[in-house]
């Protein structure tokens, strides 16, 4: 046949620019380097030597798709084709759960060949297929006993945990019968998931209906909620947001029964701000968000938060940390703090969330 | 190699990994289709192909065109698990790519008599063919040709050949016509079938054309296909003349009377026949019977 | 038998169906799309399942997408995941053919 699947390199401008320019007329537009950097394959379909369809692999995601319908295959018939191709590649990687970001527009084009929506908003919609996917996520968490009345949740990086995060969850677990703690999974952070994870569930040990939780693909990830990890304009931000607390309502909420979410109040992070405001938003009135002011330690106006720990470890100023992260944390990071500070001098970032 | 000879002017390449394809393949005519576990199909799907055609040969009704497999080459890890499949499936024929020299097929040769016993089909009724797709097997394409009593015929595979041979495909096929005549000097001597390379540019007709009444005119078989839409032109080439058809029936009825008296010698207008002109007869009729140019009583058709 | 990897295979094309298996604890779970009426899921179910039981998998994941495919390409491309979800791809089990 004339239809020949070839790999599109960004390296070579002239194929860059090629590859732009088609997906440009299908109306994607956007290129930044953060979107591009983190492509590790981009395949084409060519109709003789015309672009006639193209997809790339970032990971979990498959990105920039687009589709014409020149030549003798039909528009839907090339799709079906570049898909298969790009989870061909992706299953030769052995990934075989892939993630898509598409246009309100084209989420049944994906529904036809096996995606499952995970959430739709105005300028888009979050589809995934394969597994292990949010179904199988949600069958690995412990589901709260018959009779269980009122159920909470937090969501938290604790980058690294301290007496802050302590504080938000002892107020869910008195006001719930069952709270559901979610640590963010992305492995971004100073504190490594594995590290954050046990820090909170050690700092929470002695509250008996607290169940620590990996928050996976599907509660602030790269995927959900980037943003999060890296810089973006406000409308990205209220995107992405809408996006992720969207899935948190309709899927992981409904299927655990979380009538409650809690929040730090959040005057020093402007996108954690805006995530603030997005939950009050999307969550009701199914999901009630309750904002806990943030504290500070007694003798201080400047409230507690994990990036003045972090900033401290830095500074190697134990006064100022120690104060402010439980006993759990206050042993991990002494044991451990020349590794931090090593971390941190090899360019670990230490502002963000 | 005293087998009947069959039309071979066409033969279509079927990606083996293509339900579409592979399920509609019997509808278009073609006298073989060859299924293609080589180089239509990636490597990550060398496994999923060779099952979809070994289903397909089980259930799909291919009608009376000769079923031809491509399998993977000799150095491939593919090789004999492919052979198995396609021998298990009962396929007419296993085409085995860039043959170089008669071993090749001797090697092949006794996989597929292990894998008859294996599966319970009768010895010897797997057949062979060979692609010459370099120097080295234009060389020795002789031996190739005699290697087996399996073989039914050699092809000549021009893209790699004209790799090898350091040239490219041009449109009036000088880079060939060295090639074409020796794979077909050697496929004669050894009785066997001759199959000419693909012709690719699907949009150049006329080239089509040029390129197939050429290798007809040389005395080829056949030709081997890329797009159902080139059977057609094959066989208007193939087609032969009013005069040729009358000749035919003459030789035929001249054979008949004889039988008829039991006579051991064929005689015509007050010559003896023999048998290449008896041969040609035969397979000009079965030419014009593929054609619709004669009725079932064998009376020309005027059109 | 146990499945050794999560496999797939087929493709979305016309014709064609694209079959995943991963490893599962509850007997064989489906989860099909497919472009064709609803009553022919059963049908398809079933040839899976029969190759399936040729090869003794008893706990799986079936993620099935069909595009209009016909018995003998359900049963190739069975055939197919199976064998590489068993990883037994270089040395497949020729009597269920």
């Amino acid at each position: 046949m004339t239809n020949t699947v070839q790999d599109i390199h960004m390296s070579n401008a002239t194929q860059k620019k090629k590859w732009q320019a088609f997906l440009i007329k299908l109306g994607i537009n956007q290129f930044d380097d953060q979107e591009l950097d983190v492509i590790e394959q981009t395949i084409g379909i060519y109709d003789d030597d015309q672009l006639v369809a193209t997809g790339s692999i970032a990971g979990n995601i498959i990105k920039y798709v687009g589709t014409c319908a020149i030549g003798e295959i039909t528009k839907g018939a090339r799709f079906n084709q570049l898909m298969t191709v790009l989870e061909n590649r992706m299953a030769l990687l052995g990934r075989f759960h892939q993630f898509v970001y598409t246009k309100p527009l084209y989420v049944q084009s994906f529904e036809h060949i096996g995606f499952k929506l995970l959430a739709n908003s105005n300028e888009g919609a979050l589809l995934e297929k394969g597994s292990p996917d949010v179904q199988d996520f949600l069958n690995t968490i412990p589901k709260a006993p018959q009779g269980v009345q009122k159920i909470g949740s937090v969501v938290v990086n604790a980058n690294p945990f301290t007496v802050g995060h302590r504080y938000l969850i002892e107020k869910a677990a008195s006001e719930n019968n069952l709270v559901y703690v979610f640590v963010v999974n992305q492995d971004v952070s100073l504190f490594r998931t594995d590290e954050r994870f046990e820090l909170v569930k050690q700092g929470v040990k002695d509250l008996k209906n607290v169940v620590v939780v990996a928050g996976g693909d599907y509660i602030i990830s790269y995927l959900t909620f980037p943003s999060y990890f890296i810089t973006n304009t406000q409308q990205i931000i209220n995107y992405q947001t809408t996006i992720d607390a969207r899935i948190f309502k309709n899927i992981i909420a409904s299927a655990l029964a979380i009538q409650t979410r809690y929040v730090g109040s959040e005057p020093l992070s402007y996108t954690t701000y805006l995530y603030n405001q997005t939950l009050v938003r999307e969550l009701k009135p199914e999901i009630k968000v309750i904002i806990v002011p943030r504290i500070a330690q007694y003798n201080q106006t400047e409230i507690i938060s994990a990036r003045k720990v972090r900033q401290a470890i830095a500074d190697d100023d134990f006064e100022t940390w120690s104060e402010i992260v439980p006993e759990t944390t206050k042993n991990f990071i002494s044991q451990h703090l020349a590794e931090l500070q090593m971390r941190i001098r090899k360019g670990q970032k230490i502002n963000g969330n | 190699m005293a087998m009947e000879e069959k039309l071979r002017r066409t033969m279509m390449f079927v990606p083996g990994n293509n339900p579409a394809m592979v399920k509609d393949a019997g509808i278009f005519g073609a006298d073989s289709i060859m299924f293609d576990l080589e180089d239509a199909v990636s490597l990550s799907e060398k496994d999923a192909a060779r099952y979809l055609v070994y289903e397909a040969l089980q259930t799909v009704d291919y009608g009376r065109s000769e079923l031809v497999v491509r399998i993977n080459g000799l150095d491939t890890p593919f090789y004999r698990n492919d052979i198995k499949a396609m021998v298990k499936a009962g396929i007419d024929v296993i085409r085995l790519p860039k043959v170089e020299t008669a071993d090749m097929i001797r090697d092949l040769e006794g996989l597929v008599a292990e894998a008859e016993i294996e599966f319970g089909r009768e010895i010897g009724t797997t057949h062979l063919m060979a692609a010459i797709e370099s120097a080295r097997g234009v060389v020795n394409a002789n031996e190739i040709a005699r290697s087996s009593e399996r073989m039914i015929g050699i092809a000549l595979s021009a893209e790699d050949y004209t790799t090898d041979m350091k040239t490219h495909r041009y449109p009036d096929g000088q880079e060939l016509l060295y090639a074409r005549n020796v794979i077909l000097h050697a496929a004669r001597a050894a009785g066997i079938a001759a199959f000419d390379t693909v012709f690719t540019d699907l949009n150049d007709e006329a080239g089509f054309k040029r390129e197939t009444k050429l290798i007809h005119q040389l005395g080829f078989d056949g030709k081997s296909l890329i797009n159902p839409r080139q059977i057609d032109m094959v066989n208007q080439v193939y087609q032969p003349l009013k005069k040729e058809i009358v000749t035919a029936q003459n030789v035929i009825a001249a054979i008949e009377n004889a039988k008829q008296k039991g006579s051991g010698v064929i005689s015509m207008n007050g010559q003896m026949v023999d048998r290449p002109v008896v041969l040609r007869a035969e397979r000009v009729m079965r030419l014009a019977k593929a054609n619709n140019l004669v009725d079932e009583e064998g009376n020309y058709i005027e059109k | 038998m146990e499945i050794k990897k999560t496999a797939i295979a087929g493709t979305l094309e016309s014709s064609d169906v694209q079959i995943m298996l991963t490893q599962g604890t509850d007997g064989i779970v489906f989860d099909l799309v497919s472009d064709v009426v609803k009553q022919f899921d059963e049908a398809i179910k079933k040839t899976i399942n029969q190759v399936l039981s040729e090869y003794d998998v008893q706990n799986v994941i079936v993620k099935v997408v069909d595009k209009g495919a016909l018995d003998m390409v359900i049963k190739a491309r069975t055939v197919a995941v199976v064998q590489r979800a068993l990883d037994i791809v270089d040395e497949p089990k020729w009597e269920v053919l």
